[in-house]
């Protein structure tokens, strides 16, 4: 009789156990995610896209979907979890001006400092942004949600983390994997509308070798574009903020300490956390929605808007530069801000149709203006709209 | 913590008097039932203030009439939140319930916890109706003599906003007035347009001056010719110097794809007098 009663217990304690179980909890939609979560480590290892995002945005992804029985504070979405907490940095957007710290210690403006004018064009690429907020509104989403959707197009993931963490929490996740799955994608989306949008003499343009830049007009660089940006944007605080320290740092070489700690260990703490948590934000409840197709297309499109603006403005000027002045439009694509694929894409496009035509160091210009440009451009949407 | 002081004072200043109501007999109710006049205060600023310490009279010869108890957390108001006093004379109540009435005071003041900074104060009005509150249009905003920017309002609102339902966001407002993003577009892209235009201005001339000032130098101390070949070098020339320039003088750098070779960056024997002959040795026993 007591025997029974230990062997019921034990039943009762091993049937309450597999409820715990994540095969107990799983659903269709675990499962599909956790596909994805593969897919994008499978791309990063295999294909070598973006690896240092979609190996902890992939990993993220299978986190965030273990099947978990509610209510046993492990889950990225229960307060006081581990992964909560971790979140929070996502969720309160102080990740992102962390890590544009780290690119400005990392970026050099050399190459725009030496062409000033090449800052239009990442002006111009900024149109993706606001062409797939035009869209979203009319497919349905509120000017807010339309904002946070439209940022992707700025190829600034951590831009459109901490835009999205304003304006659109309930959907950042989507926002970000897109964001960020696209820039991994930027080699497959640019060229076709590059090539679409050019003629053979214009991807056969020489430009003007840049001009070498003093050691001064460095360090002012990121004072002066600090104060005009700001002054305009002061939304855009946090972004412009630290990315022009983080280039301060860098230029001003009496901080070599400094700027070292921000593009080497903080950058690639703050890159772990936020690529494993937003992976993590991705839970299939939250994640699988219709709105989250269509923001994976409207992302899309926003990366096509980008890039054929950026193109078609740098022939647009053309018109007015004379001869020998003439700007390569193969570096219009690398107005979108992903530093520094977009720009690669521009040199490996130019070569294809001249072999000694490098344009990198020229792409590398409107590149880091779209860093800035999509930093503005955020500071105007959360003004707007929050 | 003279400063952290300070910063506290400064916190406490972001509140003001919001709304008050004197006569009570249809309006709202405290949690023991009772209906009585009450003092609304607002939180200005974006960030949380602690009003625990802070007094609240409505007599300026005894600033420190009441005392709003200290350690009380609903005493931390949230940024662009308000709090309600209840104006009952009855204190041991709570803390929300303050040692005077209304009817019997001529003005609200509320102080500062160094106890003698008066933060806002208002005038009471004598001729207002039972159960209507005099208070600010906007939340914060207004003149604290109450001429400019306060009025009798509409409906009482205590621990809510004054003008009435929430108003709708600013997104909501932008769709409503730009539905297809035409108009967001154009402002947005001019803005960009506008800041990096200026950015361009600036560097445009800003590197004017520096090749000017370049080719000054230069002529100075090559002469004009190679000044003008000095300038038409371009950046990529000195870029190929520099690193061949790295690579020659920092010998390990060619190591790098080599790696099992072993290169002995220094080799050298530093000095150290501790076990040096010398000290060990007795000196000579010198005659004189």
């Amino acid at each position: 009789m007591e025997n029974q009663g230990i062997f019921s217990q034990i039943a009762d304690n091993l049937a309450q156990f597999l409820q715990y179980t994540g095969f107990a909890n799983a659903t269709w939609g675990h499962l599909l995610m956790i596909v994805i979560g593969l897919v994008f480590i499978y791309l990063a290892i295999k294909k070598d896209w973006e690896p240092l995002l979609l190996v902890p945005i992939g990993f993220g992804i299978i986190i965030g979907n273990i099947p978990l029985f509610p209510g046993l504070s492990v889950g990225v979405y229960e307060e006081g979890s581990v992964l909560n907490i971790l979140y929070q940095g996502v969720q309160q957007g102080w990740y992102p001006p962390l890590i544009f710290l780290g690119i400005g210690a990392m970026t050099d403006f050399s190459a725009l400092i030496s062409n000033p004018k090449l800052l239009l064009i990442g002006a111009a690429a900024q149109l993706g942004i606001f062409g797939a907020y035009a869209i979203a509104l009319l497919l349905g989403f509120s000017a807010a949600e339309a904002g946070a959707i439209g940022i992707i197009g700025g190829a600034d993931g951590p831009t459109a983390i901490f835009l999205s963490s304003r304006l659109a929490p309930d959907l950042m996740g989507a926002i970000a994997v897109s964001a960020y799955s696209y820039m991994a994608l930027v080699p497959v989306i640019q060229p076709p509308v590059m090539r679409l949008f050019t003629t053979n003499k214009e991807r056969l343009i020489r430009m003007k070798p840049p001009r070498a830049v003093s050691q001064t007009e460095k360090k002012l660089f990121p004072i002066i574009g600090f104060l005009m940006t700001a002054f305009i944007v002061p939304s855009g605080l946090p972004l412009l903020g630290m990315l022009f320290f983080g280039n301060l740092l860098k230029e001003s070489g009496v901080t070599r300490r400094l700027a070292e700690t921000a593009r080497g260990p903080l950058i690639d703490v703050i890159t772990i956390l936020i690529g494993l948590t937003v992976g993590c934000s991705t839970q299939a409840d939250k994640f699988l929605q219709v709105k989250s197709v269509y923001i994976f297309a409207l992302g899309a499109l926003s990366f096509v808007i980008a890039t054929a603006g950026g193109v078609l403005f740098v022939k647009f000027i053309n018109i007015f530069l004379k001869e020998g002045n003439k700007i390569n439009p193969l570096i219009g694509n690398a107005g979108v801000s992903a530093v520094p694929d977009s720009a690669r894409v521009s040199n490996l496009i130019g070569l294809e149709y001249d072999k000694t035509n490098y344009l990198l160091m020229h792409a590398m210009g409107p590149n880091v203006a779209g860093v800035i440009g999509s930093a503005v451009a955020a500071g105007i949407l959360l003004g707007f709209l929050s | 913590m003279l400063a952290g002081i300070q910063l506290n004072g400064q916190s406490q200043a972001d509140m003001c008097i919001n709304e008050y109501l004197v006569l009570n007999t249809d309006d709202f109710e405290d949690d023991f039932g009772h209906k009585s006049g009450w003092i609304e205060l607002f939180n200005s600023s974006y960030g949380t203030v602690n009003i625990g310490g802070c007094y609240l009279t409505n007599d300026p010869d005894n600033l420190t009439k009441y005392i709003i108890p200290k350690g009380d957390v609903l005493t931390k108001i949230k940024p662009r939140q308000h709090i309600l006093f209840w104006a009952d004379d009855q204190p041991y109540r709570g803390t929300f319930h303050i040692n005077f009435t209304l009817e019997e005071s001529d003005e609200i003041i509320f102080v500062a916890s160094d106890g003698r900074t008066i933060i806002d104060r208002i005038k009471i009005r004598k001729d207002l109706d039972t159960n209507v509150s005099f208070g600010r249009i906007e939340d914060g905003i207004g003149t604290r003599d109450g001429s400019e920017g306060w009025d009798i309002l509409k409906r009482t609102s205590p621990s809510t906003n004054n003008f009435g339902v929430d108003r709708e966001s600013a997104s909501t407002i932008f769709k409503r007035i730009d539905p297809y993003g035409g108009i967001m577009a154009f402002t947005a892209m001019s803005v960009v347009f506008l800041a990096l235009i200026l950015l361009y201005l600036v560097f445009k001339q800003i590197g004017k001056y520096n090749v000017r000032k370049n080719m000054e130098r230069a002529e100075k101390t090559h002469g004009k010719q190679a000044a003008k070949a000095e300038e038409e070098t371009s950046a990529e020339i000195f870029a190929a110097i520099a690193a061949a320039m790295h690579i020659y003088t920092q010998d390990d750098e060619s190591h790098d794809i080599e790696n099992t070779i072993l290169t002995i960056a220094r080799v050298t024997k530093n000095y150290s007098p501790w076990s040096s002959k010398i000290y060990t040795l007795r000196e000579k026993p010198c005659k004189k």
